[in-house]
């Protein structure tokens, strides 16, 4: 070694020597503040788009995140009505015919298609249990609709069927956020979310999304399956609720007169606009906007949530029952709403968990009455958008999170007293009608028992894929940045259903 | 380790000539118009025409070397040298001609305008080596394009006949139809892009500058694929991120067929291909909702001159010059407002009054919209009795009249229009009237209605 890099080394061992433990910490603490700071100066950028007084560059989508946007592509519906069944009706008492399965009833279930299964409650070899309805064929499409159906039948050749979806969750919950969200784990935005992020909505007085609930209870899976995720908590869907006032505290307070609240709304507004000038946050506008927007709808809302201004034969067409929660109600909100320009209505309806644990979860009884309450009303609903042309552009989408077994269910390996069938993935059936659909197509088949799709399988993401074409996306291309990466409502996969495009 | 110095002389090309285009012209301009006493330029003309005549040698240089090293035919580029060999003698020659007395007679003058002809006709074919012979008619409209000779060859995308396309050649006409809209203006043997060439199985087979660009049987390591499949922003992705770019049909069909083993004479069905594969490009007569006529985009701020009007103003699709008008938070509408609209007449394409104020009078201004495809006069005062106006417009296909005032006789005055297909008129006379009348439109009028059966009200 030559003698300066002699000294030079020499001269690096004995700094090292002198750093101590403190000096260490000391780096320590100084560069992890320095780290810390990186994200604040970065905020500080005055070309990014937040908060600085001179050049800010807001759109009009800051101001009002609702505001309109076109679609990308060509859309052939502008609003979604999305009928969900939650606890998931079995399609083989509605929808999937299986003679096969009326001539093995009480057989037991053949070993080969148990084999490596998993199922939420049957254990062993359960029996099969044979269609508990009646079926025929419906309309010029001679869709298979059993007399569980009988209104729904007469409107058979406006809807197409997907017989062969399937899905990759057994439970209420993960099922209904995968059906919903499109992925079965908390934090995505819903489809409605989506939609109304992507779209916004035509209405300026009322939300871009709504979400009503019958059935007696909301949704397994909770209020996620209307959330927003890391989209802007904005586009989340608005549940208004199915009986007394839709949506609480928007009556004006006893003593209160309108013109009041207005020098309030003004007042305060005023105020906003000063601090406004002073700070020059964009968030302020936004608040100024809210306020501005909850002022309008207390206007429009309790007008377009009443259904008793319906004629009475609008009423009896859907089978109303005014003052009450009910999904016939919800139905003829659900056109009032679309109607009036709301992007996406989401209707649940509780209760279609047929297990056969009691009475009211039997596939013969249960799930006859739960259908007998569907039945008149999403049948008007479909008639009711024909005669105002609005089918022309509203997507109806009718289904449940997953389908039910061909087996009888046999919780904890003993025979039930009622008759009932367990959740089932890999086969179910699920509707849609109306803009961009062509009618009185029936895709895709099951097996001779109804377990498992054979030809014109669709997946979960597929019919997001086809959901979101119809409303004028490409879903491989409409994305949110969220967590450094871009995000699709179908994540990597999705493939558009042409079978049932018009 | 030098040997990047020809092929960069060889890319200055495109930078050299400019410089006798300009100093030529330069020298050229003075000699017509020279304002001055005549003779008082002299000395600068002969400097230009020097320098004018040594810098296209440069050029030439460095286009023979370019020539050397990028691949171009010499069919293409033969005229081109020859012309621009022909600029640098003429040069020459003319500043031999030119002293510094010399008077510019009508002959001389006619020499020099030769070499400009020259000139030009170097430069135009230059042009063309480098931006494809068709690059400035391109933009011309149709019409003139054919004034001009042209044949437009509209680029045609992939068409798969439903009926027997398993009986299909992969290759010849699937894969080559991909390659010929997506590939060949770069890759064809006039351009010969990365020394490829696309346009039949035997010159593919041949490959690029780099090799083979097919690996059967691997699609991964076959580079035509691997660069169709890189990110978009990626230096290598073909084709060019400017390009049109094809569909991801298309290249799942690639890749379909390199691994079933890139073979020139299989059909679809012996390459094992899934009918859901080609179905995307299966013929389909589809014709589109809104008018195909070309029209200018709307004016952005007209656009939002609307929307603070309170109108509901969008396109209706990005990109697309048609308006979707709505006054749906506008209820106060009314006749006279008309006026707003008027400036975007031939945009709008989906109007949307329900529920506003207007009467039968607007019926005359909407006549004024020629691409008006929908329109909707749901729960107005419309009576009707202007509604055969509605016969100018020539694209209307969806009318809605729900909550109105019409009535069969009134509704017949649209018959036989052009395009209507379907008009609604739900709660109207119309609807209620017993009789049944033919159009040649859909009457829609609803009313329908569930009788109620037994089993409504039966509880299991």
């Amino acid at each position: 070694m030559k003698s300066v890099e002699k000294l030079v080394f020499e001269f690096e061992m004995q700094k090292l020597q002198k750093q101590t433990r403190r000096h260490f910490l000391m780096d320590c603490v100084a560069k992890m503040g320095g780290l810390a700071m990186a994200p604040l100066l970065l905020g500080c950028d005055p070309s990014a788009q937040s908060a600085s007084k001179k050049g800010l560059n807001l759109s009009n989508r800051d101001l009002n995140p609702l505001s309109p946007i076109a679609p990308p592509l060509t859309s052939k519906a502008k609003s979604v009505i999305y009928l969900h069944m939650a606890g998931s009706p079995s399609q083989l008492e509605l929808f999937d015919f299986k003679p096969e399965l009326v001539k093995n009833h009480n057989q037991p279930c053949p070993e080969s298609l148990l084999e490596g299964r998993k199922f939420a409650f049957i254990r062993g070899v359960p029996n099969l249990l044979g269609p508990q309805a009646n079926f025929a064929q419906h309309g010029q499409s001679g869709s298979w609709i059993s007399d569980f159906l009988p209104h729904f039948s007469k409107v058979a050749d406006e809807v197409s069927f997907l017989k062969a979806v399937h899905t990759d969750q057994f439970n209420h919950g993960p099922a209904q956020l995968f059906m919903q969200t499109g992925s079965a784990r908390l934090g995505r935005p819903s489809l409605g979310s989506w939609v109304t992020y992507g779209l916004g909505t035509e209405n300026q007085n009322l939300p871009g999304f709504v979400v009503l609930t019958s059935g007696g209870k909301t949704p397994d899976a909770g209020k996620s399956v209307w959330g927003s995720g890391f989209l802007p908590s904005v586009y989340q869907g608005v549940q208004c609720r199915s009986k007394g006032d839709p949506v609480l505290f928007l009556e004006d307070p006893a003593g209160m007169s309108r013109d009041l609240k207005k020098n309030l709304i003004e007042a305060i507004n005023t105020v906003n606009q000063e601090e406004f000038k002073t700070y020059g946050d964009p968030e302020i506008l936004a608040r100024i906007n809210q306020y501005e927007m909850a002022y309008r709808m207390q206007i429009e809302v309790p007008e377009v949530m009443n259904i008793n201004d319906e004629p009475a034969h609008i009423q009896e067409l859907y089978g109303t029952e005014p003052g009450v929660e009910s999904f016939a109600n919800n139905c003829l909100l659900a056109r009032k709403l679309v109607e009036k320009g709301v992007r996406f209505v989401q209707l649940y309806d509780w209760g279609w968990d047929t297990h056969g644990t009691d009475h009211d979860g039997s596939i013969d009884m249960g799930l006859r009455n739960k259908c007998t309450q569907i039945d008149r009303p999403m049948s008007a609903l479909l008639l009711d958008l024909k005669q105002r042309g609005l089918l022309e552009e509203t997507l109806v989408v009718w289904g449940g999170e997953f389908g039910r077994t061909p087996m009888q269910e046999n919780r904890e390996g003993k025979t039930m007293g009622f008759l009932g069938r367990d959740h089932h993935v890999d086969a179910f059936t699920m509707w849609m009608a109306g803009g961009g659909i062509k009618p009185g197509v029936s895709h895709g088949k099951t097996d001779d028992f109804g377990f498992k799709g054979i030809e014109g399988q669709v997946s979960v993401h597929d019919i997001h894929a086809t959901i979101l074409h119809l409303m004028g996306f490409d879903h491989e291309q409409f994305t949110y940045d969220f967590q450094g990466r871009p995000f699709r409502l179908t994540d990597v996969e999705g493939e558009l259903i042409r079978e049932i495009l018009a | 380790m030098l040997g990047f110095i020809l092929p960069l002389l060889g890319r200055l090309h495109p930078l050299l000539v400019h410089l006798p285009i300009g100093i030529l012209i330069f020298g050229m301009m003075l000699v017509f118009w020279p304002k001055k006493p005549p003779t008082s330029f002299n000395p600068v003309i002969r400097l230009a025409f020097l320098i004018g005549g040594v810098s296209s040698i440069l050029a030439g240089i460095s286009g023979v070397i370019q020539y050397q090293f990028e691949g171009f035919a010499w069919d293409t580029v033969q005229n081109h040298l020859i012309a621009g060999f022909l600029t640098a003698i003429g040069s020459f020659y003319l500043f031999s001609q030119i002293k510094d007395s010399t008077l510019f007679s009508s002959k001389i003058k006619i020499q020099i305008a030769v070499l400009f002809l020259v000139l030009t006709v170097t430069g135009h074919l230059g042009g063309n080596i480098s931006r494809g012979d068709t690059y400035l008619i391109e933009v011309l409209p149709a019409e003139i394009q054919v004034w001009t000779g042209q044949k437009i060859e509209p680029q045609k995308p992939l068409e798969i006949p439903e009926q027997d396309w398993e009986e299909l050649a992969f290759y010849d006409d699937v894969i080559q139809p991909i390659l010929n809209q997506n590939c060949k203006s770069c890759h064809n043997p006039k351009n010969l892009k990365g020394a490829l060439n696309l346009t039949s199985f035997e010159d593919l087979q041949k490959g690029g500058e780099n090799g083979a660009v097919i690996q059967a049987g691997n699609p991964q390591l076959s580079v035509l694929y691997a660069h169709m499949t890189l990110p978009l922003e990626d230096e290598d992705h073909m084709p060019p991120r400017e390009k049109r770019q094809p569909a991801k049909e298309e290249i799942e069909l690639i890749h379909a067929w390199i691994t079933s083993g890139a073979a020139q004479n299989t059909t679809l069905a012996q390459a094992g291909i899934n009918k859901k594969l080609v179905e995307p490009f299966f013929h389909k007569e589809e014709i589109p909702f809104y008018p195909l006529t070309e029209v200018p985009m709307p004016s952005l701020d007209t656009l939002a001159k609307l929307q603070k009007a309170g109108f509901f103003a969008e396109q209706i699709q990005q990109g697309s010059p048609w308006l979707k008008i709505s006054c749906i938070n506008l209820p106060g509408f009314a006749d006279q407002d008309w006026k707003n609209l008027n400036s975007l007449k031939t945009q709008i394409a989906y109007l949307d009054l329900s529920g506003t104020q207007v009467t039968d009078q607007i019926l005359e201004s909407i006549a004024t919209l020629p691409h008006l495809t929908v329109l909707k006069l749901n729960q107005t005062s419309i009576g009707g009795t202007q509604l055969q106006a509605l016969q100018a417009c020539k694209n209307l296909k969806l009318l809605y009249l729900n909550a109105t005032l019409v009535d069969l006789a009134k509704l017949s005055s649209l018959n036989q229009h052009p395009s209507l297909q379907k008009v609604f008129a739900f709660q109207t006379p119309a609807g209620e009237s017993p009789n049944k009348m033919k159009f040649s439109f859909e009457l829609e009028t609803g009313n329908y209605s569930l009788p109620k059966i037994p089993t409504d009200t039966l509880v299991y």
